[in-house]
Protein backbone atom coordinates (compact mmCIF):
# COMPACT_ATOMS: atom_id res chain seq x y z
CA UNK A 1 0.00 0.00 0.00
CA UNK A 2 1.32 3.29 -0.96
CA UNK A 3 0.72 6.64 1.25
CA UNK A 4 2.26 10.26 1.38
CA UNK A 5 5.09 10.69 3.14
CA UNK A 6 4.33 12.46 6.34
CA UNK A 7 6.54 13.92 9.68
CA UNK A 8 6.81 10.76 11.15
CA UNK A 9 8.89 9.37 7.89
CA UNK A 10 10.74 12.56 8.60
CA UNK A 11 11.37 11.68 12.73
CA UNK A 12 12.30 8.27 10.83
CA UNK A 13 14.99 9.50 8.91
CA UNK A 14 16.71 11.44 11.73
CA UNK A 15 16.73 8.84 14.40
CA UNK A 16 18.28 6.29 11.53
CA UNK A 17 21.08 8.88 11.26
CA UNK A 18 22.27 8.15 14.81
CA UNK A 19 23.40 4.86 13.34
CA UNK A 20 25.28 6.58 10.75
CA UNK A 21 27.07 8.58 13.03
CA UNK A 22 27.32 5.53 15.04
CA UNK A 23 28.92 3.41 12.53
CA UNK A 24 31.04 6.83 11.54
CA UNK A 25 32.33 7.23 15.60
CA UNK A 26 33.20 3.60 15.50
CA UNK A 27 34.65 3.11 12.25
CA UNK A 28 36.83 6.81 13.22
CA UNK A 29 38.01 5.67 16.62
CA UNK A 30 38.75 2.00 15.58
CA UNK A 31 40.15 2.83 12.12
CA UNK A 32 42.52 5.82 14.15
CA UNK A 33 43.70 3.20 16.83
CA UNK A 34 44.41 0.95 13.59
CA UNK A 35 45.66 3.44 11.71
CA UNK A 36 48.14 4.94 14.60
CA UNK A 37 49.80 1.17 14.74
CA UNK A 38 49.94 0.76 10.80
CA UNK A 39 51.77 4.16 10.44
CA UNK A 40 54.17 3.93 13.47
CA UNK A 41 54.84 0.70 11.47
CA UNK A 42 55.29 2.40 8.20
CA UNK A 43 57.90 4.31 9.28
CA UNK A 44 59.55 2.30 11.50
CA UNK A 45 63.41 1.90 11.38
CA UNK A 46 63.38 -2.04 10.17
CA UNK A 47 62.32 -2.79 6.31
CA UNK A 48 60.35 -5.44 6.58
CA UNK A 49 58.00 -3.71 9.14
CA UNK A 50 57.68 -1.13 6.52
CA UNK A 51 57.01 -3.99 3.41
CA UNK A 52 53.83 -5.55 5.90
CA UNK A 53 52.63 -2.17 6.50
CA UNK A 54 52.59 -0.95 2.99
CA UNK A 55 50.99 -4.29 2.08
CA UNK A 56 48.30 -3.61 3.95
CA UNK A 57 47.58 -0.11 3.37
CA UNK A 58 47.95 -1.12 -0.69
CA UNK A 59 45.47 -3.79 -0.11
CA UNK A 60 43.20 -2.38 1.77
CA UNK A 61 43.51 1.01 -0.87
CA UNK A 62 43.20 -1.24 -3.99
CA UNK A 63 39.72 -3.18 -3.36
CA UNK A 64 36.39 -1.77 -3.60
CA UNK A 65 34.94 -0.64 0.34
CA UNK A 66 32.12 -2.83 -0.70
CA UNK A 67 34.27 -5.54 -1.59
CA UNK A 68 35.55 -5.38 1.68
CA UNK A 69 32.21 -5.38 3.57
CA UNK A 70 31.02 -8.23 1.86
CA UNK A 71 33.99 -10.42 3.05
CA UNK A 72 33.31 -9.86 6.32
CA UNK A 73 29.53 -10.03 5.87
CA UNK A 74 29.05 -12.98 3.68
CA UNK A 75 32.54 -14.30 3.83
CA UNK A 76 32.06 -15.13 7.12
CA UNK A 77 29.18 -16.93 6.80
CA UNK A 78 30.64 -18.91 4.45
CA UNK A 79 32.81 -20.49 7.12
CA UNK A 80 29.51 -21.33 9.85
CA UNK A 81 30.45 -17.76 11.61
CA UNK A 82 27.29 -15.91 11.38
CA UNK A 83 28.27 -12.15 12.16
CA UNK A 84 25.68 -9.58 12.49
CA UNK A 85 25.56 -6.31 10.26
CA UNK A 86 26.81 -4.74 13.23
CA UNK A 87 30.05 -6.59 13.43
CA UNK A 88 30.65 -6.91 9.98
CA UNK A 89 30.31 -3.10 9.05
CA UNK A 90 32.30 -2.32 12.31
CA UNK A 91 35.09 -4.39 11.47
CA UNK A 92 35.31 -3.65 7.80
CA UNK A 93 34.74 0.20 8.19
CA UNK A 94 37.76 0.36 10.94
CA UNK A 95 39.82 -1.61 8.45
CA UNK A 96 39.26 0.87 5.87
CA UNK A 97 39.46 3.86 7.55
CA UNK A 98 43.13 2.85 9.21
CA UNK A 99 44.86 2.08 5.85
CA UNK A 100 43.89 5.78 4.53
CA UNK A 101 44.50 7.36 8.23
CA UNK A 102 47.82 5.54 7.98
CA UNK A 103 48.64 7.12 5.36
CA UNK A 104 47.47 10.45 5.95
CA UNK A 105 49.42 10.60 9.40
CA UNK A 106 52.34 9.13 7.50
CA UNK A 107 52.45 11.84 5.20
CA UNK A 108 51.95 14.33 7.92
CA UNK A 109 54.98 12.81 9.63
CA UNK A 110 57.14 12.79 6.65
CA UNK A 111 56.04 16.68 6.15
CA UNK A 112 58.00 17.70 9.66
CA UNK A 113 61.46 19.16 8.43
CA UNK A 114 63.98 16.60 8.51
CA UNK A 115 66.22 18.76 10.43
CA UNK A 116 63.79 18.42 13.45
CA UNK A 117 64.71 14.54 13.75
CA UNK A 118 68.50 15.24 13.37
CA UNK A 119 68.37 17.97 16.15
CA UNK A 120 66.64 15.85 18.71
CA UNK A 121 68.40 12.60 18.04
CA UNK A 122 71.66 14.84 18.16
CA UNK A 123 69.94 15.79 22.05
CA UNK A 124 69.83 12.22 22.91
CA UNK A 125 66.11 11.50 22.54
CA UNK A 126 65.23 7.91 21.63
CA UNK A 127 62.88 7.29 18.44
CA UNK A 128 59.43 7.04 20.23
CA UNK A 129 60.96 10.42 22.63
CA UNK A 130 61.41 12.15 19.33
CA UNK A 131 57.95 11.43 18.08
CA UNK A 132 56.27 12.38 21.42
CA UNK A 133 57.80 15.27 22.21
CA UNK A 134 59.12 16.37 18.40
CA UNK A 135 57.64 15.65 15.40
CA UNK A 136 54.29 14.58 16.45
CA UNK A 137 53.20 17.85 18.16
CA UNK A 138 54.16 19.46 14.83
CA UNK A 139 52.46 17.03 12.48
CA UNK A 140 49.08 17.46 14.50
CA UNK A 141 48.00 20.77 13.50
CA UNK A 142 49.49 20.06 10.15
CA UNK A 143 46.88 16.65 9.94
CA UNK A 144 43.60 18.50 11.01
CA UNK A 145 42.14 19.55 7.53
CA UNK A 146 43.09 16.01 5.52
CA UNK A 147 41.78 14.17 8.70
CA UNK A 148 38.62 15.66 8.95
CA UNK A 149 38.37 15.44 4.58
CA UNK A 150 38.66 11.60 4.97
CA UNK A 151 35.87 11.94 8.39
CA UNK A 152 33.57 13.46 5.65
CA UNK A 153 34.17 10.77 3.45
CA UNK A 154 33.60 7.89 5.85
CA UNK A 155 30.08 9.45 6.99
CA UNK A 156 28.80 9.31 3.48
CA UNK A 157 30.59 5.91 2.78
CA UNK A 158 28.59 4.26 5.51
CA UNK A 159 26.01 4.33 3.06
CA UNK A 160 27.00 1.26 1.70
CA UNK A 161 26.28 -0.79 5.18
CA UNK A 162 22.94 -0.50 4.04
CA UNK A 163 23.73 -3.07 1.33
CA UNK A 164 24.19 -5.73 4.25
CA UNK A 165 21.22 -4.84 5.78
CA UNK A 166 22.60 -2.53 8.54
CA UNK A 167 20.08 0.09 9.20
CA UNK A 168 21.21 3.70 9.05
CA UNK A 169 19.82 6.60 7.11
CA UNK A 170 20.58 5.32 4.09
CA UNK A 171 18.77 2.07 4.19
CA UNK A 172 15.82 3.73 5.83
CA UNK A 173 15.89 6.13 3.00
CA UNK A 174 15.24 2.92 0.41
CA UNK A 175 12.72 1.52 3.10
CA UNK A 176 10.68 4.81 3.38
CA UNK A 177 10.87 5.23 -0.60
CA UNK A 178 9.58 1.47 -0.77
CA UNK A 179 6.44 2.81 1.41
CA UNK A 180 5.41 6.09 -0.18
CA UNK A 181 7.01 5.61 -3.73
CA UNK A 182 8.07 9.20 -3.40
CA UNK A 183 12.42 8.40 -4.00
CA UNK A 184 13.22 12.25 -4.90
CA UNK A 185 11.69 14.05 -1.70
CA UNK A 186 13.07 11.01 0.36
CA UNK A 187 16.24 11.14 -0.83
CA UNK A 188 16.43 15.15 -0.88
CA UNK A 189 15.74 14.80 2.87
CA UNK A 190 18.52 12.33 2.90
CA UNK A 191 21.12 14.21 1.22
CA UNK A 192 20.67 17.30 3.21
CA UNK A 193 20.91 14.97 6.71
CA UNK A 194 24.01 13.85 5.27
CA UNK A 195 24.85 17.78 4.86
CA UNK A 196 23.75 18.69 8.31
CA UNK A 197 25.99 15.74 9.49
CA UNK A 198 29.14 16.93 7.27
CA UNK A 199 28.89 20.50 7.25
CA UNK A 200 29.39 21.10 11.00
CA UNK A 201 32.61 18.65 10.56
CA UNK A 202 34.72 21.06 7.99
CA UNK A 203 33.56 24.33 10.36
CA UNK A 204 34.88 22.60 13.21
CA UNK A 205 38.25 21.52 11.08
CA UNK A 206 38.41 25.44 10.47
CA UNK A 207 38.18 26.94 13.78
CA UNK A 208 40.18 23.59 15.22
CA UNK A 209 43.01 24.94 12.42
CA UNK A 210 42.79 28.63 13.84
CA UNK A 211 43.04 28.32 17.10
CA UNK A 212 46.50 25.61 17.10
CA UNK A 213 47.46 28.16 14.63
CA UNK A 214 47.40 30.92 17.23
CA UNK A 215 48.76 28.66 20.14
CA UNK A 216 51.56 26.79 17.85
CA UNK B 1 94.43 10.52 25.79
CA UNK B 2 92.75 12.74 22.83
CA UNK B 3 89.08 13.82 23.09
CA UNK B 4 88.42 12.82 19.89
CA UNK B 5 90.41 10.99 17.35
CA UNK B 6 89.43 10.25 13.67
CA UNK B 7 91.90 7.03 12.13
CA UNK B 8 91.80 7.03 8.49
CA UNK B 9 87.49 7.83 8.56
CA UNK B 10 86.10 7.80 5.05
CA UNK B 11 82.83 8.59 4.19
CA UNK B 12 81.38 8.22 0.22
CA UNK B 13 78.16 9.43 -0.81
CA UNK B 14 77.31 7.06 -3.27
CA UNK B 15 80.23 7.39 -5.99
CA UNK B 16 81.42 10.35 -4.43
CA UNK B 17 83.96 10.51 -1.91
CA UNK B 18 83.25 13.13 0.94
CA UNK B 19 86.19 12.07 3.19
CA UNK B 20 89.45 10.34 2.35
CA UNK B 21 91.65 8.71 4.73
CA UNK B 22 90.71 11.91 7.36
CA UNK B 23 92.42 11.30 10.61
CA UNK B 24 92.58 14.25 13.91
CA UNK B 25 93.00 14.79 17.22
CA UNK B 26 91.45 16.50 19.28
CA UNK B 27 92.60 17.49 22.81
CA UNK B 28 90.75 18.79 25.58
CA UNK B 29 90.39 22.35 25.50
CA UNK B 30 91.47 22.32 21.75
CA UNK B 31 89.53 25.09 20.13
CA UNK B 32 89.57 23.91 16.14
CA UNK B 33 88.25 25.89 12.96
CA UNK B 34 86.96 23.60 10.33
CA UNK B 35 87.77 25.89 6.84
CA UNK B 36 87.76 25.13 3.28
CA UNK B 37 85.55 25.44 0.34
CA UNK B 38 81.99 24.53 0.32
CA UNK B 39 82.05 20.62 -0.84
CA UNK B 40 85.18 19.66 0.87
CA UNK B 41 84.22 17.58 3.58
CA UNK B 42 84.10 19.91 6.37
CA UNK B 43 80.85 19.51 7.50
CA UNK B 44 79.68 16.18 6.99
CA UNK B 45 83.77 15.31 8.92
CA UNK B 46 81.37 17.16 11.74
CA UNK B 47 78.56 15.39 11.45
CA UNK B 48 80.50 12.54 11.45
CA UNK B 49 81.85 12.56 14.97
CA UNK B 50 78.71 12.42 16.65
CA UNK B 51 77.13 9.96 14.25
CA UNK B 52 74.86 12.01 12.41
CA UNK B 53 76.54 10.29 9.16
CA UNK B 54 77.33 6.77 9.09
CA UNK B 55 81.32 6.13 7.74
CA UNK B 56 82.22 3.89 5.30
CA UNK B 57 85.99 3.23 6.86
CA UNK B 58 88.69 4.09 9.27
CA UNK B 59 87.17 4.76 12.70
CA UNK B 60 86.00 7.47 15.23
CA UNK B 61 86.78 7.22 18.64
CA UNK B 62 84.96 9.87 21.52
CA UNK B 63 87.20 9.41 24.41
CA UNK B 64 87.43 5.52 24.52
CA UNK B 65 84.47 5.20 22.86
CA UNK B 66 84.19 3.73 18.87
CA UNK B 67 81.43 6.17 17.88
CA UNK B 68 81.51 3.75 14.36
CA UNK B 69 80.47 0.58 16.41
CA UNK B 70 76.86 -0.60 15.65
CA UNK B 71 76.78 -1.54 19.21
CA UNK B 72 77.83 1.93 21.05
CA UNK B 73 74.62 3.56 22.52
CA UNK B 74 74.52 6.77 20.42
CA UNK B 75 72.43 7.96 22.96
CA UNK B 76 74.68 8.42 25.47
CA UNK B 77 77.35 9.31 23.00
CA UNK B 78 75.40 12.35 22.00
CA UNK B 79 74.60 13.43 25.17
CA UNK B 80 78.97 14.46 25.42
CA UNK B 81 78.81 15.79 22.00
CA UNK B 82 76.56 18.74 21.47
CA UNK B 83 76.22 20.28 18.13
CA UNK B 84 74.83 23.39 16.83
CA UNK B 85 73.17 23.73 12.88
CA UNK B 86 73.14 26.06 10.67
CA UNK B 87 69.73 26.54 10.44
CA UNK B 88 69.04 26.53 14.39
CA UNK B 89 66.49 23.81 14.13
CA UNK B 90 64.86 25.14 17.49
CA UNK B 91 61.66 23.54 17.97
CA UNK B 92 58.90 25.75 17.17
CA UNK B 93 56.43 24.55 18.71
CA UNK B 94 57.97 24.82 22.10
CA UNK B 95 59.00 27.95 24.45
CA UNK B 96 62.17 28.33 24.41
CA UNK B 97 62.78 26.96 28.35
CA UNK B 98 60.97 24.12 26.77
CA UNK B 99 63.57 23.70 23.79
CA UNK B 100 66.03 23.82 26.54
CA UNK B 101 64.85 21.72 29.15
CA UNK B 102 63.03 18.82 26.99
CA UNK B 103 66.31 16.85 26.83
CA UNK B 104 67.62 17.16 30.13
CA UNK B 105 64.10 16.14 31.55
CA UNK B 106 63.20 13.09 29.11
CA UNK B 107 67.15 12.00 28.35
CA UNK B 108 68.29 12.33 31.52
CA UNK B 109 65.35 12.44 33.56
CA UNK B 110 66.48 15.86 35.52
CA UNK B 111 63.69 17.12 37.81
CA UNK B 112 61.84 20.36 35.99
CA UNK B 113 62.10 22.32 38.52
CA UNK B 114 65.92 21.60 38.73
CA UNK B 115 65.65 22.32 34.71
CA UNK B 116 64.06 25.34 34.67
CA UNK B 117 67.08 26.61 36.89
CA UNK B 118 69.33 25.12 34.45
CA UNK B 119 67.64 26.82 31.24
CA UNK B 120 67.87 30.02 33.38
CA UNK B 121 71.57 29.59 33.58
CA UNK B 122 72.41 28.76 30.16
CA UNK B 123 70.52 31.45 28.60
CA UNK B 124 72.54 33.31 31.14
CA UNK B 125 75.38 32.44 29.44
CA UNK B 126 74.34 33.21 25.65
CA UNK B 127 72.94 36.54 27.26
CA UNK B 128 68.83 35.56 26.63
CA UNK B 129 67.38 35.68 30.35
CA UNK B 130 64.46 37.52 29.67
CA UNK B 131 63.42 35.43 26.78
CA UNK B 132 63.13 32.52 28.69
CA UNK B 133 59.28 32.14 27.95
CA UNK B 134 58.93 33.68 24.40
CA UNK B 135 58.64 31.41 21.45
CA UNK B 136 61.63 30.84 18.73
CA UNK B 137 58.71 32.42 16.08
CA UNK B 138 59.50 35.62 17.94
CA UNK B 139 63.52 35.93 18.16
CA UNK B 140 65.58 37.36 15.65
CA UNK B 141 67.72 34.79 14.01
CA UNK B 142 70.67 35.62 16.09
CA UNK B 143 68.70 35.05 19.22
CA UNK B 144 67.93 32.08 17.67
CA UNK B 145 70.52 30.47 17.32
CA UNK B 146 71.97 31.89 20.82
CA UNK B 147 69.18 29.62 22.00
CA UNK B 148 70.33 26.26 20.35
CA UNK B 149 73.94 27.19 21.29
CA UNK B 150 71.88 27.20 25.45
CA UNK B 151 70.12 24.12 24.33
CA UNK B 152 73.11 22.34 23.61
CA UNK B 153 74.67 23.61 26.50
CA UNK B 154 72.13 22.34 28.96
CA UNK B 155 73.26 19.17 28.24
CA UNK B 156 76.99 19.62 29.78
CA UNK B 157 78.70 18.09 26.86
CA UNK B 158 82.53 17.48 27.08
CA UNK B 159 82.63 18.60 23.12
CA UNK B 160 80.62 21.20 21.20
CA UNK B 161 80.33 20.71 17.55
CA UNK B 162 79.15 24.24 15.65
CA UNK B 163 78.69 23.41 11.85
CA UNK B 164 78.91 26.85 10.03
CA UNK B 165 76.49 28.25 12.64
CA UNK B 166 76.65 32.13 11.72
CA UNK B 167 76.25 31.64 7.54
CA UNK B 168 72.07 31.83 7.73
CA UNK B 169 72.75 35.09 9.67
CA UNK B 170 72.52 38.86 8.47
CA UNK B 171 75.75 40.62 8.65
CA UNK B 172 74.51 42.64 11.96
CA UNK B 173 73.67 39.44 13.80
CA UNK B 174 76.81 37.53 12.83
CA UNK B 175 78.77 39.59 15.83
CA UNK B 176 76.50 38.63 18.65
CA UNK B 177 76.85 34.85 18.01
CA UNK B 178 80.84 35.01 17.32
CA UNK B 179 80.76 36.71 21.47
CA UNK B 180 79.16 33.63 22.54
CA UNK B 181 81.30 31.76 20.95
CA UNK B 182 84.17 33.72 22.46
CA UNK B 183 82.73 33.01 25.60
CA UNK B 184 82.88 29.41 25.51
CA UNK B 185 85.78 29.15 24.47
CA UNK B 186 87.77 31.16 27.68
CA UNK B 187 85.49 29.02 29.72
CA UNK B 188 87.52 26.35 28.60
CA UNK B 189 85.33 24.44 26.33
CA UNK B 190 86.37 21.76 23.77
CA UNK B 191 84.94 22.99 20.40
CA UNK B 192 85.19 22.12 16.72
CA UNK B 193 84.04 24.84 14.51
CA UNK B 194 82.92 24.89 10.81
CA UNK B 195 83.62 28.43 9.74
CA UNK B 196 84.13 31.16 7.30
CA UNK B 197 84.78 33.81 9.89
CA UNK B 198 88.39 33.73 9.48
CA UNK B 199 88.94 37.01 11.63
CA UNK B 200 87.69 34.33 13.90
CA UNK B 201 88.83 31.37 13.22
CA UNK B 202 92.77 33.61 13.27
CA UNK B 203 91.15 35.41 17.07
CA UNK B 204 89.75 32.56 18.78
CA UNK B 205 91.03 28.98 17.60
CA UNK B 206 93.91 27.56 18.87
CA UNK B 207 94.05 25.46 15.82
CA UNK B 208 93.00 25.62 11.94
CA UNK B 209 92.32 22.56 9.81
CA UNK B 210 92.07 23.02 5.96
CA UNK B 211 90.07 20.35 4.25
CA UNK B 212 90.47 20.41 0.51
CA UNK B 213 88.90 17.30 -1.68
CA UNK B 214 87.70 15.71 1.37
CA UNK B 215 91.36 15.19 2.87
CA UNK B 216 92.77 17.28 5.60
CA UNK B 217 95.07 19.39 3.49
CA UNK B 218 96.89 21.44 5.88
CA UNK B 219 96.58 21.76 9.94
CA UNK B 220 98.76 23.50 12.33
CA UNK B 221 98.26 26.04 15.04
CA UNK B 222 95.84 28.90 14.35
CA UNK B 223 97.66 32.19 13.26
CA UNK B 224 101.12 30.24 11.79
CA UNK B 225 98.40 28.24 9.65
CA UNK B 226 96.48 30.89 8.45
CA UNK B 227 99.61 33.90 8.49
CA UNK B 228 102.12 31.38 6.16
CA UNK B 229 100.05 28.99 4.57
CA UNK B 230 102.29 25.78 3.52
CA UNK B 231 100.22 24.85 -0.04
CA UNK B 232 99.19 26.65 -2.53
CA UNK B 233 95.44 25.42 -2.30
CA UNK B 234 95.27 27.06 1.17
CA UNK B 235 96.60 30.00 -0.07
CA UNK B 236 94.32 30.40 -3.00
CA UNK B 237 91.82 29.77 -1.08
CA UNK B 238 92.66 32.19 2.05
CA UNK B 239 93.00 34.33 -1.09
CA UNK B 240 89.59 34.48 -2.17
CA UNK B 241 88.16 34.23 1.49
CA UNK B 242 89.95 37.37 2.26
CA UNK B 243 89.13 39.48 -0.70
Amino acid sequence: MIREPNALDVLYLIAAGRWTLALTALAFFGGGLMGILVMLLRIAPAAPVRWAAMGWIQAIQGTPLLAQLFVFFFGFAIFGYRVSPWVAAGVAFSIYASAFLAEIWRGCIEAVPRQQWEASAALGLSFPQQLRYVVVPQAFRIAIPPTVGFLVQLVKNTSLASTIGFIELTREGQITTGATFRPFTIYGIVAVLYFCICFPLSQLSQRLERRLHVAR
Amino acid sequence: MSLVRLEGVTKRFGQLTVLDQVSLAIEPGDIVAVIGRSGSGKSTMLRCINALEPIQGGRILFEDTVVNDPATDLRKLRQQVGIVFQSFNLFPHLSVARNITLAPTVVKGIPAAEARRLAEEVLARVGLAEKIDAYPDQLSGGQQQRVAIARSLAMQPKLMLFDEITSALDPELIGEVLKVLESLARQGMTMMLVTHEMGFARNVANRVVFMHQGKVWEHGPARETLGRPRTPELESFLGSVLH
